[in-house]
């Protein structure tokens, strides 16, 4: 099974490696082809490792050594278990899925081989993300997976915007891995390893205050990757980079490295609710935050992005709540519908020759069917509508949420839950039904080509029944993580079922009607919180008025005035002053013997006097 | 074997000596003959190196002046054996990539000579000879800025040599009184630092030493707020004169503060170790927002060089095999970037005759395998793992929050500054549209520029992915200098906080 466990974890390596040499040349179709198919070669094997793992149990391997100096020991260990299996699986799934679209997607662009080389480098830091037995193994597909999240946001580096956000994302990303650092030092100086399986043995051991600390600061680290609030203004601007790295990096995969961390480290988090309790608070703040945001965005990708932002809140709430399971479940199936819902978005991209505002799209579902279908199916998963995928994990959340008696929490998710009803069929009628706005734009829309839509299918299909699995994930999964059992009686939970179905459903339908009779008035976009909303509550540019740019004023003055003015002046000074002396003193050299014997006298004068001095002391 | 150190310091003298006669044309075909012969050298110092010995090794000891203890004194440890190979190895890839026409003969000659100085610095075990290689070495780059620098070259090379020699001056006398201590102590004269390290030196002298010792070496890391010699020298310096300043010539103040410093005052090192980690936080920070705010694409490596250094002295400052262990990695692992980010951009003033980020932009497109490897040296500057950056950041990091974790959560506000100030100059430089018009038929890196890089770049990924054999070595070393610190200990806070810092769990 070693066999498998590498080849899993090399073969999207060596796929960007093999295209990488082909990076700078034209088009070659084939290294799309050899990339995608070296993908799915590490799907297959992350399948058969499903199977192993359900059969024989967990795998666990250790490859070399890394780091080592003073008591520090790091090695590169891998280990496939419950967790990280499923999100192997996930991964290379939709990875693979995105590969071949971007055969299509990508088609026409004349860096189509260096594509590929990142995607398939971000595939593979992904799964030494989830893969690695230790943290600082994780932190280098945390790293890993920044850098190629940099690499394909700025893919388009022509684009001042695309490269903007790239520094943005990564840089913000540090601001949070700085945070993990500090955690992962904590970690080492109170266990003295930093192997999953030592620490989690030994935090009930840990003071309390200790393992609230390393809890608050690997969450900082979750935050940056996951994009919750303060630092989340990166991921709408990530939305610059080709649609199928949104799909793949910024809703299915890399943005949930934040939730699996905190799965991952669930043994610790659940040591101390409290601070787990502060994550789900958070997560259904941004669960609603995010998502009021996404109901007046009329950029396509941003409000797919909102809608991201707001499903990681969702997961956070579950995981903060201790169960684990549920939140894997929903990003599993938040993986599936979201990143067919980009790849639909993709599709509708193209057809309008990269228009992204949705105010000018409008009856694309004559023209473009199956992609109509597609996102709907995705939309109606987003929703939460039985029987789609997002309605049993979602649900499942909402009744976590009940179950704690964390009531606040569950109205937040319960809004929020409308309100992404409400801006997904939104996206759907502006942009598939009502009037053709492209028109005015002289715009043909047609469908992708046919391999693009098939390559869609099975993330349709999933979208629809993967939810059905449900049972069998939770026997499989909460054989490491630990069972959450939900205590609720029948009629309540029924009762909450339906009103969750409820609001889903009325939020869908006041979005059909209200779009299907035009829209809201123009009016409404002068009222105060339309523009608070569409202006993302004016964050963006709190960061750039209240940070950036005091920040450069505030570099530019340390070196023009305090490096150049104080320090380095003062250096010349004394420079200058010992030179100067010199010249003042070059005067009593004169040549001249009755000066010399006057400079003579005083210098003995001097000398006597120091004599008498000294003595004196002495 | 057993003169290989000998032959290791003054092959490159003989052969610069020697170069006097060989005729300009071939002039730099000689220089990369010898400085490969040189590396070459080094690698097999550390194949015939016994790793399990943490002591000194190929001993050479020669009397000089043996009535006042000097004495011709050579050994390699864990510590100085990488920084060796890493001076002949930058050596040879400076007159690899060497592009400048004008009187190359005496700038191959004064680069052999400079390439003694440096190994030499790393080998000597005598303290006197210590000072001599120390001083030695800043005549020739001395020399460099000032023939082949840019168009400010005198003043900057008087203000670096200046500034280093009086930072010298003082440790000279701090050198004298020290050996004045020994005789005092044992009743005979000896400069050997092997001899120094058993003396328990008072703790008040302790401190003055530690002063005088600081300032010699603070002054060339640079320390804050020592380092303004340093952007004027990198302005002005041609390209091999930077790379080697950067790679090399910096290390020696931070190899002086292992040898040195921590090992001869154990006490005053403790003692005076918030105030100097306070510095290496405004060097880290300070450096980080003036790099931040350049213009010139050198003038952001060079104020990134003294914010890395910061790193490195806190690490040393650690007092623990992690941190130490880490600072002596991230030394190595700096020479390595720093010189080849150097390198990169005498790669395209080459070109364009210019610095400017703003006469640049769109770069990628016009050079993409420069391009390339710049950005790799850019992230193994922003220290992402499985990149040589990573592994001494990390443990330097990791090893000095035990002592305090204010400070490294300040230390580590580098990780975060320094992405910006690099991708903002990557982004300027690089992306975007080409908006110059000579930028548009620039050339790509050329056979000879790759063949100076592309070892570098090799190096970056080796040692970021298997950095273990190093780190095994050098901690050795590390843990014999720790016990060695301990046993010499006078004060018991001193005894506790090596306790503290080299210990799992506990309080803190």
């Amino acid at each position: 099974m070693e066999n498998y466990l590498y080849t899993a974890l090399f073969s999207p390596l060596v796929s960007s490696l093999f295209v990488a040499v082909f990076a700078a040349r034209p088009k070659m179709l084939f290294t799309g082809i050899v990339a995608s198919l070296l993908i799915a070669v590490s799907m297959i094997c992350s399948f058969v490792l499903l199977v192993d793992v359900n059969t024989y149990g967990p795998l666990h391997v250790t490859m070399m050594d890394w780091i080592t100096a003073g008591n520090l020991e790091i090695p590169f260990g891998f280990v496939v278990d419950e967790v990280s299996v499923i999100m192997m699986v996930t991964v290379t799934l939709v990875s693979t899925i995105v590969h071949i679209y971007s055969i299509g997607y990508m088609d026409h662009d004349k860096s189509f081989n260096r594509f590929f080389s990142y995607l398939s480098a971000f595939v593979f830091s992904m799964m030494i993300l989830v893969m690695s037995d230790n943290f600082v193994g994780l932190f280098i597909g945390w790293e890993g997976v920044g850098l190629c999240s940099w690499l394909l946001i700025g893919f388009w580096y022509h684009k001042h915007s695309a490269s903007w956000a790239a520094n943005e994302a990564f840089i913000m990303n540090r601001i949070a891995d700085l945070g993990m650092l500090m955690g992962l030092f904590l970690i080492y100086w109170n266990v003295g390893s930093f192997q999953y399986d030592d620490v989690f043995a030994a935090a009930p051991e840990l003071p309390v205050s200790i393992v609230v600390t390393i809890g608050i600061f690997l969450f900082i680290g979750a935050m940056g990757k996951s994009a919750q609030f303060p630092l989340h203004t990166w991921l709408a601007d990530a939305m610059e980079g080709p649609t199928p790295v949104s799909a793949l990096i910024h809703a299915a995969t890399m943005v949930t490295a934040g939730v699996y961390l905190v799965i991952r480290a669930g043994e610790l988090y659940s040591l101390i609710p409290h601070v787990g309790f502060a994550i789900a608070s958070l997560g259904a703040f941004v669960a609603v935050f995010a998502a009021s945001m996404a109901l007046v965005n009329n950029d396509l990708k941003r409000i797919i992005a909102y809608s991201t932002l707001s499903q990681l809140g969702y997961m956070f709430v579950a995981a903060g709540l201790g169960a684990y399971w549920i939140a894997l479940f929903h990003l599993m199936t938040h993986a599936f519908f979201k990143s067919l819902l980009f790849l639909g978005a993709g599709n509708v991209m193209h057809a309008m020759h990269d228009e992204l505002n949705i105010k000018k799209m409008g009856g694309l579902y004559g023209s473009m069917k199956a992609t109509a279908i597609l996102m709907s199916v995705a939309s109606v998963a987003l929703a939460g509508i039985y029987p789609f995928a997002g309605f049993f994990s979602k649900d499942k959340i909402l009744e976590v949420a009940f179950n704690e008696g964390a009531y606040g929490l569950w109205l937040a998710l319960f809004i929020g839950a409308g309100l992404t009803a409400f801006y997904s069929f939104r996206l759907v009628m502006l942009v598939f039904f009502g009037e053709k706005e492209h028109v005015k734009y002289g715009i043909h829309p047609h469908d992708a080509q046919p391999f693009v839509i098939y390559a869609l299918l099975p993330l349709g299909l999933l979208a629809i029944i993967a939810g059905f699995f449900e049972p069998m994930f939770e026997a499989f999964v909460t054989r490491l993580v630990s069972e959450y059992h939900i205590h609720i009686p029948h009629a309540t939970e029924y009762l909450l079922i339906a009103a969750t179905l409820g609001i889903a459903l009325s939020g869908i339908g006041f979005a059909v009607y209200k779009y299907k009779r035009g829209g809201f008035s123009k009016s409404l976009e002068d009222k105060a919180c339309y523009r608070l909303l569409s202006n993302q509550y004016y964050i963006p540019k709190l960061y750039e008025c209240y940070i950036m740019r005091p920040f450069t004023v505030l570099s530019k003055f340390v070196w023009q005035k305090i490096d150049m003015k104080v320090v380095d002046f003062t250096v010349d000074i004394i420079a200058k002053c010992i030179y100067a002396s010199g010249q003042e003193a070059r005067k009593i050299q004169s040549g001249n013997l009755s000066d010399m014997l006057r400079w003579m006298i005083v210098g003995m004068l001097v000398l006597l006097a120091f004599a008498i001095v000294y003595s004196a002391m002495m | 074997m057993e003169h290989i150190l000998s032959l290791l310091v003054f092959f490159p003298a003989m052969a610069g000596l020697l170069g006097f006669l060989v005729v300009k044309e071939s002039i730099r075909a000689y220089g990369i003959c010898v400085s490969a012969i040189e590396f070459v050298l080094s690698l097999i110092l550390w194949m015939v190196f016994d790793t399990s010995n943490p002591g000194y090794q190929f001993v050479e000891f020669f009397p000089f002046v043996p009535s006042y203890g000097m004495n011709y004194y050579l050994g390699v440890d864990g510590i100085s054996l990488f920084l060796i190979i890493l001076s002949t190895f930058i050596t040879m890839i400076a007159l690899i990539g060497l592009s400048i026409e004008k009187e190359i003969k005496n700038l191959v000659i004064t680069v052999l000579f400079l390439e003694m100085t440096m190994v030499g610095v790393f080998v000597i075990l005598d303290v006197v000879w210590f000072y001599a290689f120390w001083e030695l070495s800043l005549i020739p780059m001395l020399y460099i800025i000032g023939a082949w620098g840019s168009a400010n070259r005198m003043y900057a090379a008087i203000k670096f040599f200046l500034y280093t020699f009086s930072g010298s001056v003082l440790m000279l006398v701090g050198i004298l009184y020290m050996g004045y201590l020994y005789h005092d102590a044992t009743g005979i004269w000896s400069f050997a630092l092997p001899d120094w390290y058993a003396l328990q030196v008072p703790f008040d002298a302790q401190l003055w030493l530690f002063g005088a010792f600081f300032v010699g070496f603070a002054i060339k890391v640079p320390m804050f707020p020592f380092h303004t010699w340093l952007p004027y020298a990198h302005g002005q310096a041609p390209t091999i004169g930077s790379v080697i300043l950067a790679a090399v010539l910096l290390k020696m103040g931070s190899y002086g503060f292992v040898r040195f410093s921590l090992p001869l005052f154990p006490d005053a090192s403790v003692y005076f170790l918030i105030p100097v980690a306070i510095i290496c936080i405004i060097m880290v920070i300070y450096a980080a927002m003036i790099a931040y705010a350049q213009e010139d694409m050198k003038q952001v490596i060079a104020y990134s060089s003294i914010s890395h250094m910061g790193i490195v002295i806190l690490g040393t400052f650690a007092m623990n095999g992690e941190g130490i262990t880490g600072s002596i990695f991230l030394m190595l692992s700096h020479g390595i970037v720093s010189g080849a980010l150097f390198m990169l951009v005498g790669v395209i003033y080459d070109r364009r005759h210019t610095k400017m980020m703003k006469d640049f932009g769109g770069l990628a497109s016009v050079m993409p395998n420069f391009a390339t490897i710049y950005g790799i040296m850019l992230m193994a500057s922003v220290g992402l793992p499985l990149t040589v950056g990573f592994v001494g950041e990390f443990l330097s990091l990791a090893g000095f929050y035990r002592i305090n974790w204010v400070m490294t959560l300040l230390a580590g506000t580098g990780i975060i500054l320094g992405a910006v100030y690099m991708l903002v100059l990557y982004k300027k430089s690089f992306f975007g549209e080409v908006v110059h018009v000579e930028n548009k038929t620039l050339k790509d890196l050329n056979a000879k520029e790759l063949s100076a890089l592309i070892p570098l770049v090799a190096l970056v990924a080796i040692l970021g992915i298997y950095p273990k054999p190093i780190l095994t070595t050098i901690d050795a070393s590390v843990e014999k200098m720790l016990v060695l610190m301990d046993q010499k200990a006078l004060q018991d806070k001193t005894k506790e906080l090596l306790m503290k810092a080299n210990t799992i769990g506990g309080n803190h």
